[in-house]
């Protein structure tokens, strides 16, 4: 073999070795769930549904985020509240829970709310049942499918404000009792009706694996967001900016080690992508005409940056730590001695 | 190729049962093409100073596992460093300037070293020689940069620990592809630089530097240029600052990848076309 063989060959190997090693860590990463972010229970949500959200407990108590200002927001009062949810129910949040889902918009003009929220983790079933059962007064419980589910405040139709039930040792459900019951039955038949919702799997699947926590949404969802903003002129101009309709949004962000935000909206045509993002850079523009005034908001203006890709706008921000700390206000400097200070 | 290495009678058994008067087949040809001009060019000076070149982004992820990213306070994530690397670092700077320097090379070499007349001289066709030396340049800027790029891959991504990384694999291959498809590109264009111009690296220099600056501007210039095409591509979005950060756009990968094969079909076309016709005479 040449010599010049012998560095092709090497070089093949390192690279094929790297392929294989990449493989076997799309193969063996936990995160990896049965569409995009979304575990196999959460496919058992109904088929109508038109936005989910994730949130990754585990990497979202892990950043910086949480460290910095959970303890900023009430050192005190929030060890106290886990405390007591740890007492009557065996479940601390920050160290059970791994995943939160929310998901709705199934009749996004229905008079009841069809929000349903999946947490996924490790539970005492017995305490947790335990708890639903004592702690709250007019709770009732029937059987769907073989699985408990308890209704809360269930009226004399035998409709409940809210219910909840464990899809499995791991996964609670909560929600509109309706949709609780669509896919506790769901998932007893194992049925994945969420899969017949081939658009929101395919925004779903589109979603930056990894990411702390995330958002879709179907133009269904977004029909409801404001069509115009009031131009810079200020609030006596008669002129406002006519925002062009969404048909999807996806929102990805991390907390660690800098919080960073991406959002991908598709618009109907190219136009109107370049008209939005038009819009965005000018709310960036004028954040940046604000420098002079605070220059603190110069590092928010050069940390967002838009761009188009045919139908599609993407906004990404990168705000480290130290741009977030200047641009809140300046908390009292009595606020470490609060505890204390407070009778 | 080195002139002796050209003028080297054929091998008896590769003459053996072939009709002389007729040109080696081309496929022959250009792998006998291939085998030569690699081995000169994966043995060169040239290469070591691309490999150091190219392999500069594994220096960087060893510096930074080992001291940045304990010191300093993180103001981007690995992964984004890991995309700044690919987007600013390989697909604008490193990769044009390698394909600059051994696509232009590729022809102009033989020409400044006076050995293109033995080359020309051989009973292989024109083409078989363009061919065999371009497939010899895209193996060697390979091999030096996809394992960099595998390697700064791993170095930046397992910063901290493996979990999330298989998530990142995608763009990983994404990656790859592009680079070898910014290789194609830019190769083929300097080819046709190399074959179609005396001293093509100054102008080389000025497209790649000056040029491809139009990829920053609004509305359809940037699809004269080929960086514009790479760059959407990738799905790294680096920050960008001045124009580039206002009127930044991506185009559509479909669209870039017609775009893209329509070039390298066209400049490599060109090139042979040039080559083929041109008539080289050595000044005495």
């Amino acid at each position: 073999m040449t010599r010049s063989r012998t560095v092709v060959l090497g070089s093949a190997m390192i690279v094929g070795a790297g392929a294989l090693v990449a493989l076997g860590a799309i193969y063996l990463d936990p995160a990896r769930a049965a569409v995009g972010p979304l575990p196999p229970q959460a496919l058992s949500l109904p088929a109508g549904t038109r936005f989910v959200m994730g949130l990754d407990v585990k990497r979202f108590v892990a950043s910086p985020f949480y460290a910095r200002y959970s303890g900023a927001a009430g050192a005190s009062a929030r060890p106290q509240a886990f405390a007591e949810l740890e007492e009557k129910t065996g479940l601390n949040p920050e160290r059970d829970i791994d995943q939160v889902y929310v998901a709705g918009g199934q009749v996004p003009s229905g008079p009841r709310a069809d929000g349903l929220v999946v947490v996924t983790g490790r539970f005492d079933r017995y305490k947790v049942a335990r708890a639903i059962e004592t702690e709250h007064k007019g709770v009732t419980s029937k059987t769907v499918q073989g699985i408990t589910v308890y209704l809360f405040n269930e009226d004399r139709s035998g409709r409940g404000t809210g219910a909840a039930a464990f899809l499995d040792d791991s996964t609670i459900v909560l929600g509109a009792q309706s949709a609780v019951e669509q896919t506790v039955a769901a998932r007893a038949r194992g049925d994945v009706p969420l899969r017949n919702n081939t658009a929101l799997l395919s925004l779903i699947e589109s979603v930056k694996p990894g990411s702390t926590f995330w958002m879709v949404g179907d133009q269904t969802l977004l029909a409801n967001m404001p069509k115009s903003l009031p131009a810079p002129g200020g609030p006596g101009s008669s002129q406002s900016l006519e925002l062009p309709a969404l048909k999807s949004l996806v929102v990805t962000g991390d907390l660690d080690p800098q919080v960073s935000l991406d959002l991908t909206g598709e618009t109907g045509d190219e136009v109107a992508a370049k008209n939005l993002a038009d819009v965005v850079r000018g709310f960036v523009a004028l954040a940046s005409l604000q420098a002079n005034q605070k220059p603190e908001l110069k590092q928010l203006a050069s940390a967002v940056s838009v761009s188009t890709e045919a139908t599609r706008v993407h906004v990404a921000a990168r705000f480290p730590y130290e741009l977030l700390d200047s641009i809140q206000p300046r908390r009292a400097p009595a606020s470490a001695s609060q505890p204390s200070s407070t009778p | 190729m080195s002139a002796s290495a050209a003028a080297r009678p054929p091998a008896p058994e590769s003459t053996a049962g072939r009709d002389t008067s007729r040109p080696v087949p081309f496929p022959r040809a250009a792998r006998a093409v291939f085998d030569l001009a690699l081995e000169g060019m994966v043995w060169s000076r040239r290469s070591l100073l691309m490999a150091i070149l190219l392999g500069l982004p594994i220096a960087f992820g060893l510096l930074f596992r080992g001291v940045i990213v304990s010191r300093l306070p993180p103001r981007m994530t690995a992964f984004d460093l890991y995309g700044f690397v690919i987007a600013i670092y390989y697909i604008r700077n490193a990769l044009p300037l390698a394909a600059l320097f051994y696509a232009t090379a590729l022809i102009a070499d033989e020409v400044d070293g006076r050995t293109i007349t033995y080359l020309l001289t051989r009973p292989v066709r024109r083409g078989a020689i363009l061919f065999g030396k371009f497939a010899a340049y895209l193996v060697t800027t390979a091999c030096l940069t996809l394992p960099a790029v595998v390697i700064t891959f791993f170095l930046l991504t397992t910063t901290r620990g493996w979990t999330g990384v298989g998530a990142r694999v995608p763009d990983l291959f994404r990656d790859l592809g592009v680079v070898v498809l910014t290789l194609l590109a830019y190769g083929a264009f300097f080819t046709l630089m190399g074959v179609l111009l005396r001293r093509p690296v100054i102008p080389g220099l000025l497209f790649l530097f000056v040029w491809e600056l139009v990829a920053n501007l609004p509305g359809y210039m940037p699809r004269l240029t080929i960086t514009a095409y790479l760059r959407s591509l990738i799905r790294h979005r680096p920050p960008d600052e001045g124009l580039a950060e206002i009127f930044g756009q991506v185009l559509p990968t479909a669209l870039c990848l017609e775009a893209l094969g329509a070039m390298i079909v066209v400049f490599l076309a060109a090139a042979l076309w040039i080559f083929a016709a041109r008539e080289y005479v050595l000044e005495q």
